[in-house]
């Protein structure tokens, strides 16, 4: 019985579709197109997954981290300092030059603060009072260029050390120029330890160093606290807050680039970051090209220079100087051959050696780079293509939205907001690339030994593949034929109905795949073996699903009570009324 | 030419150099470049350079005192700090450089890193090694090196 349920399950009616229409019940605001579509097909019975679809928006609003434009920066800055120099009853001068030094942690500060506030003045450099005193004195010698000036002409940090004007501007600027360290400026003295704050900063320098100078303390914000990092996209300027204590590594910025907050690398979901670093050198590894070599040539006998045998005779020549004369087979002179060795295309010695197992050592480390060789280049090619296809897609979705849209909108005479689907579709084909890019990651390193795993996987794989390329299809195709018509078709709300539908039928396929990949497949040992390939995402998904509130029990009896109306395409898993004999979705045949 | 213009801060530098030397140390500019010094320092007393007489370069650069000056031991000296070429690892004469900081400041730094040489942060690695194995006849190798390059001759 258990089997059997899990050979239904295998069609996947109930698992996608409850999860395509919880996925709207989800957005309901923007999808409001959706609702005649789902009256029409008397889909009732589906609601009963209100737990579900609360569990993914739940899922979803518990976003881990928030994107940074220099404005909120600046403003948390300015509240931190605020913060500790109202705590801590000094300036916000000095609150800056003590956050800066405790990497703008402001319980640090005040932990250090409080436990020993002599000891961190004298660290930090805030002094509470002049070292040296200039009373009553109307001339003063700066210590730089050993001048004589007036009072006014010199300026002093809180230590009271003079120096004239000009060489404070100098002493500054050459300090900004030479990068960062510029932030725990202290004054000339050496013997001295006084901080130089902003507020000589403003009062000494250029705009222009000024301007440095601030670049400088915004960068120091985001880059030396631990909790805020840089979008690594190119040219992005947006900074990324992450709260501590979520496990969701994935972060995408305002820019529309994901990126992993552990490793920085691009957003790896549903591979963890180790697997990605060792995808990643061994994509670059010189390893691998020395695998090549050996699979594919082997040393000249004299020489040892490697030697690829791409076409012709077994009569092989080394390159000059070397030019030796060898028999490719067997390696021997080529002086010792002839009629009596099997001739040109053959060598009676190598065949005589090899069945006696001369060469089976070495035959068998060049087969077996070989085959490692095929293998990675397997999943490299599949990894490397699904990325560049992710690239064409994100440039698409460029394009879409800057140019074809507007011209849809006018074509189709719809306003640009119900045309926010083929945004989102484009979107989500973007990030579905993303993950089967890194799926081929997850597969290589996938322990040859657990067939039942590996099977299940590639099961997942494939009709994750097939599911993106329906609708990278629809997206793409379909989409030309509206943008190629100048007024509007009747057929469009079709295609909108078609698009909305594939868009979420694959995010959530793809939300389930993720979730079933980074649970280890767990549910395969469970299963066996023999029902693996008749797992559907179902069971994967499901299990970690579970703990979201939707009983196993229900969603079976729904599936039931509706598998007597209802049949499930093939191709898409939609679910179409008794009476259609293609699919209300995809348009193709019942079969 | 450079010396035109030579600001006042060079110029009192060097005439304070001239009337009050620092002990052990001389520094004299050069006739046609007024930033650039011919130095001598005699080796501290109780170091394996007593006895030595070390010519030094020094070069103020166009940025000085902002920067640093250049400076270099011309005398050949067996060093952890100083290398084959007379390059000196001195904290002052890079990152620590301070415009408050001067040439006498600079120079009797340099004097005390004779005395006390500093093996750990080392420019030579073959002599901080040395020093660190076997400190008594690495000091014997400075010893030997002052009696035959720093004689004062």
């Amino acid at each position: 019985m258990d089997s059997e349920d899990d050979m239904h399950d295998a069609n996947d009616v109930e698992s996608l579709d409850d999860d395509f229409y919880s996925g709207e019940t989800e957005d309901a605001a923007p999808m409001d197109y959706y609702s005649d579509f789902v009256e029409d097909d008397d889909a009732d019975d589906y609601y009963d997954d209100g737990d579900d679809s609360g569990s993914l928006e739940c899922r979803r609003s518990e976003q881990s981290f928030t994107v940074l434009k220099e404005s909120d920066i600046q403003e948390r800055q300015e509240d931190d300092i605020n913060r500790v120099a109202g705590v801590l009853s000094i300036s916000r001068v000095s609150a800056s030059i003590l956050l800066r030094h405790y990497n703008w942690s402001v319980s640090k500060v005040h932990d250090a603060w409080f436990a020993d506030e002599d000891q961190v003045r004298k660290t930090v450099g805030l002094l509470e009072k002049p070292v040296v005193q200039h009373s009553n004195i109307n001339e003063l010698t700066c210590g730089i260029c050993f001048e004589t000036y007036p009072r006014a002409k010199i300026e002093t940090a809180s230590c009271g050390h003079p120096y004239c004007i000009s060489c404070w501007e100098g002493y500054l600027s050459t300090s900004i120029n030479d990068g960062p360290g510029c932030l725990m400026l202290r004054c000339p003295d050496p013997s001295c330890g006084a901080a130089i704050g902003q507020d000589m900063i403003n009062l000494l320098v250029s705009d222009e160093d000024k301007e440095k100078y601030n670049r400088y303390l915004l960068r120091s914000y985001i880059e030396d606290n631990k909790k805020t990092k840089w979008c690594p996209a190119p040219g992005c300027e947006y900074a990324v807050a992450f709260d501590a204590g979520s496990a969701n590594y994935d972060v995408s910025c305002l820019c529309s680039y994901s990126f992993c907050w552990n490793c920085i690398e691009e957003a790896h979901r549903p591979v963890d970051c180790g697997t990605v670093a060792k995808w990643i050198i061994k994509n670059c590894a010189e390893s691998e090209n020395m695998n090549w070599i050996l699979a594919n040539s082997k040393p000249c006998p004299k020489c040892k220079r490697p030697i690829e045998k791409n076409q012709g005779c077994m009569h092989m020549t080394c390159h000059p100087p070397c030019k030796f004369e060898f028999c490719w087979l067997c390696l021997g002179a080529w002086s010792d051959h002839g009629e009596r060795t099997g001739g040109f295309y053959a060598c009676n010695r190598y065949e005589t050696a090899k069945q006696e197992g001369v060469y089976d050592e070495t035959e068998k480390r060049r087969e077996m780079a070989k085959n490692s060789l095929e293998r990675y280049t397997h999943y490299y090619e599949r990894w490397a293509s699904n990325q560049t296809s992710r690239q064409k897609a994100l440039s698409d979705l460029h394009q879409m939205q800057t140019v074809h849209i507007e011209k849809l909108s006018d074509a189709q005479c719809q306003p640009e907001s119900q045309l926010k689907f083929i945004t989102e579709a484009w979107l989500q084909i973007v990030e579905c690339r993303r993950v089967l890019k890194w799926t081929y990651a997850y597969g290589y390193y996938l322990p040859e030994h657990e067939q039942a795993k590996k099977q299940f996987f590639e099961y997942l794989q494939g009709e994750a593949e097939s599911g993106l390329e329906r609708l990278h299809q629809c997206a793409e195709k379909e989409l030309q034929l509206f943008l190629n018509e100048d007024g509007p078709s009747s057929e469009f709300n079709d295609f909108r109905t078609k698009l909305a539908g594939l868009t979420s039928v694959t995010r959530n396929y793809f939300e389930n795949l993720v979730r079933a990949l980074e649970n280890g497949l767990a549910d395969v040992d469970t299963n066996g073996a023999n029902s693996s390939k008749a797992t559907s995402s179902k069971n994967a998904a499901g299990s970690s699903k579970g703990k979201g509130g939707r009983g196993k029990g229900t969603s079976r009896g729904s599936s039931r009570a509706t598998d007597d109306n209802l049949w499930a395409c093939e191709h898409c898993t939609y679910a179409n009324a008794k009476s259609a004999t293609t699919c209300h979705m995809c348009n193709l045949p019942r079969r | 030419m450079a010396n035109s213009n030579l600001p006042r801060r060079i110029i009192k530098e060097t005439q304070r150099l001239l009337s009050e030397p620092a002990p052990g140390i001389s520094a004299s500019p050069s006739e046609d470049n007024m930033r650039y010094f011919n130095v001598m320092i005699l080796g501290p007393t109780q170091s394996p350079y007593e006895g030595g007489v070390f010519k030094l370069e020094l070069f103020l650069p166009e940025e000085y005192p902002m920067a640093a000056p250049k400076v270099r031991f011309l005398t050949k000296i067996y060093h952890p700090n100083i290398d084959k070429l007379g390059r000196i690892c001195l904290d002052i004469l890079k990152d620590k450089w301070s415009p408050a900081l001067q040439i006498r400041t600079v120079l009797l730094s340099i004097q005390a890193l004779l005395s006390a040489p500093n093996p750990d942060d080392p420019l030579s690695e073959n002599i901080a090694k040395h020093w660190k194995s076997n400190e008594a006849e690495a000091v014997e190798t400075a010893k030997e090196w002052t009696r035959l390059y720093a004689s004062g001759a």
